[in-house]
């Protein structure tokens, strides 16, 4: 069954073939109580593809990337993330969760935790490293986020831009498949904003396949695939960055980037 | 120091008004303690009386025992203590270092001097020797698990491993006498230490349970803490004495000792319970969802990442907890007729010697002078361990 609606789901986006997809989102919905925030969602995203998210807050952003890990539940639909169903098995959960890093707007670093430990928790606990290896690949991902001198001390001792750079070695050291960007710029000094949005389009060069959901419209023009702009629980408009900036087709569309460029 | 008065004590009418009220009133009330003590009082019947408001009728060739567990209970502890991570910004000079220790140790080391001088006995000082070994040898033990293959140790086995110890050798103490050769301040001291340790795993699971999805769990644990928390703990205690005999033939019973042991961690546990659920509850919910979002399960969440930050936060309450824990021992005196200080201090007033003169304010200041010590020596660690572990949080 869960084929079926594999390929179902395929065939409503339009470009990318169904092989490439490493998320698929289906006829998603999902309620807090009586307010509807995400209706009838369907995307997909390839493989070394980056997406961003953008829309007015409110509009269900959030929400949606945080169904893909589960940390909300969806209420209806499907979503695959490298094959596998979002189920309320557990197992999968779980799997889907070893395979998607997530950046979160206020960081949530574990404060107890050093740096290095805090980057070490997932190879750790989760992958089952020995403590030495699990240090030495936490280590190597604090120098590529180019903070190593930084192991020892707690997350409250770092500025803003680095606690984000920590959270993001953080969830590479899982080595994902997929990372969700939460508006990881959003809690951040305006000076700090580009040392993790240069870090990110490093990753993005990479080839990790991203979703992002932020307000930093230069970034969006610079490094995503494809816009999605969401408005009210729904995707409006998908499109290349050069579509939807420069030549939105739907009226909100519009609407919404006059307010914000 | 002429200008400091100006501005502290003597800024305005009413403030000087409101100084020299209240410095009368403090006169008065020095230079009556100190008549108290240096002059009118009759410690004598301390003195006396020392040993029997100590450890009761403790058999002689017991004591060792006593003191064996008295020396592991302090080593345990050092090396606790001394196991910490130690604050990266902590480098001192020596002057610094000596304050601290005198902070820390020097109240412990003037009633250790005053019981030393008041039982004027070698075995005394030697004991006093005995316990600063133990305290440093255990300090020295725990810095290895800083510096050693110790480290890879978990935390809750170390843990384990340094409460066991003085356990052990406890219950081997109770089991050796009989009860009726039990008393004094060696009854709260172990009724306190015992029951701090065991009530301290009971109530982090009942917080647990109460904050668990099972609805079994959470409603077993509700029930439970609302009924303790509903008791008056002295109603307790004697419920510990009478009610038991119904359910358990009194040859099989066990001793008032194990019973209030049974009562005050029982009784604790409820109430930590619910001090640290607030300290969970103070947790924010990211920090369970960056969990989560790499993976953890829900009980490595809570005992990798939550439970520790809410422990930290709830450090005072806790201790307050202990500390009431402390000073409660003393209603098991009424409550199970078990011989502890406070009754030893009344009974002892009674003695032929000194029958009607009047030295129950004597005992009673020796009472409580013992229990402010060991209290105030919880509360100034509690905010020690506070700052140490608060380390890059503030």
């Amino acid at each position: 069954m869960s084929n079926e609606v594999f390929k179902d789901a395929s065939k409503m986006s339009g470009d990318r073939e169904s092989d490439d997809a490493i998320i698929v989102i289906d006829s998603v919905y999902k309620r807090f109580k009586d307010f509807e925030a995400l209706k009838n969602i369907h995307m997909q995203v390839g493989r070394k593809e980056v997406v961003v998210v953008i829309g007015p807050s409110g509009s269900g952003k959030s929400t949606l990337i945080r169904c893909i890990n589960r940390l909300e539940v969806h209420d209806e639909g499907h979503i695959f993330v490298d094959g596998t169903a979002l189920t309320t098995d557990i197992r999968n959960i779980q799997e889907i969760r070893r395979e998607t890093g997530m950046v979160f707007q206020n960081f949530n670093l574990f404060p107890h935790l050093t740096v290095l430990t805090n980057v070490a928790m997932g190879p750790r606990r989760v992958r089952g490293l020995s403590k030495s290896a699990a240090e030495e690949l936490a280590m190597e991902l604090l120098t590529r986020v180019k903070i190593p001198e930084q192991a020892d001390k707690f997350p409250a001792q770092l500025s803003g831009g680095q606690q984000q750079r920590v959270a993001l070695a953080r969830a590479l050291a899982m080595t994902p498949k997929v990372m969700l960007f939460d508006e990881p710029t959003s809690a951040l000094d305006p000076e700090m904003i580009n040392e993790v949005l240069d870090a990110m389009k490093e990753l993005a060069q990479e080839g990790m396949t991203m979703i992002v959901v932020t307000h930093e419209m230069g970034f969006a023009r610079e490094v995503a695939d494809r816009v999605i702009f969401m408005d009210n629980g729904e995707i409006v408009e998908v499109g290349t960055p050069t579509e939807i900036f420069d030549n939105p087709k739907e009226e909100r569309t519009k609407k919404f980037l006059s307010q914000i460029l | 120091m002429i200008t400091w008065m100006r501005r502290n004590l003597f800024r305005s009418v009413t403030d000087s008004l409101l100084t020299v009220v209240s410095a009368t009133i403090l006169g008065i009330v020095l230079v009556q303690v100190f008549q108290f003590v240096f002059i009118n009082g009759r410690w004598e019947i301390i003195q006396v009386n020392l040993k029997i408001l100590l450890v009761g009728r403790f058999p002689d060739e017991l004591m060792y025992l006593v003191g064996f567990s008295i020396l592991a209970i302090c080593f345990s502890i050092a090396s606790l203590a001394g196991g910490l991570e130690r604050a990266p910004n902590s480098i001192q000079n020596l002057p610094a270092k000596l304050w601290g220790l005198f902070q820390r140790f020097g109240l412990i080391a003037a009633t250790a001097a005053l019981l030393i001088v008041l039982a004027a006995d070698f075995d005394a000082v030697a004991f006093g020797g005995y316990v600063l070994m133990s305290i440093v040898a255990g300090t020295l033990f725990g810095r290895l698990r800083r510096t050693t293959a110790l480290k890879k140790l978990p935390g809750w086995i170390w843990v384990l491993l340094n409460a066991s110890l003085p356990m052990v050798l406890i219950f081997i103490t109770i089991g050796q006498a009989a009860l009726e050769e039990w008393g004094g301040f060696l009854i709260n001291f172990y009724l306190a230490v015992v029951s701090i340790t065991l009530s301290f795993p009971l109530g982090v699971l009942l917080a647990l349970s109460r904050r668990s999805s099972l609805p079994l769990l959470r409603w077993l644990s509700t029930t439970y803490i609302e009924l303790i928390r509903g008791a008056p703990l002295f109603v307790l205690l004697l419920l510990a004495g009478v009610a038991l005999e119904f359910f358990i033939p009194s040859s099989i019973a066990p001793d008032a000792i194990f019973r209030a042991i049974t009562v005050f961690t029982l009784f604790t546990a409820a109430y930590l319970a619910e001090v640290i659920r607030g300290g969970l509850q103070s947790i924010p919910k990211g920090q369970a969802e960056a969990g989560k979002a790499l993976g953890l399960s829900t009980v490595k969440i809570t005992f990798l990442i939550t439970l520790p930050q809410a422990l930290r936060n709830v450090i005072p309450a806790q201790i307050g907890q202990f500390i009431s824990l402390f000073k409660d021992t003393t209603l098991a005196g009424v409550a199970l007729s078990v011989f502890e200080l406070l009754n030893v201090g009344s009974a002892i007033t009674k003695q032929d010697d000194y029958l009607g003169q009047g030295l129950i304010y004597e005992t009673l200041a020796f009472v409580a002078l013992l229990f402010w010590v060991g209290s105030y020596v919880m509360s100034r660690e509690s905010q020690r361990i506070e700052k140490k572990l608060g380390v890059g949080l503030r």
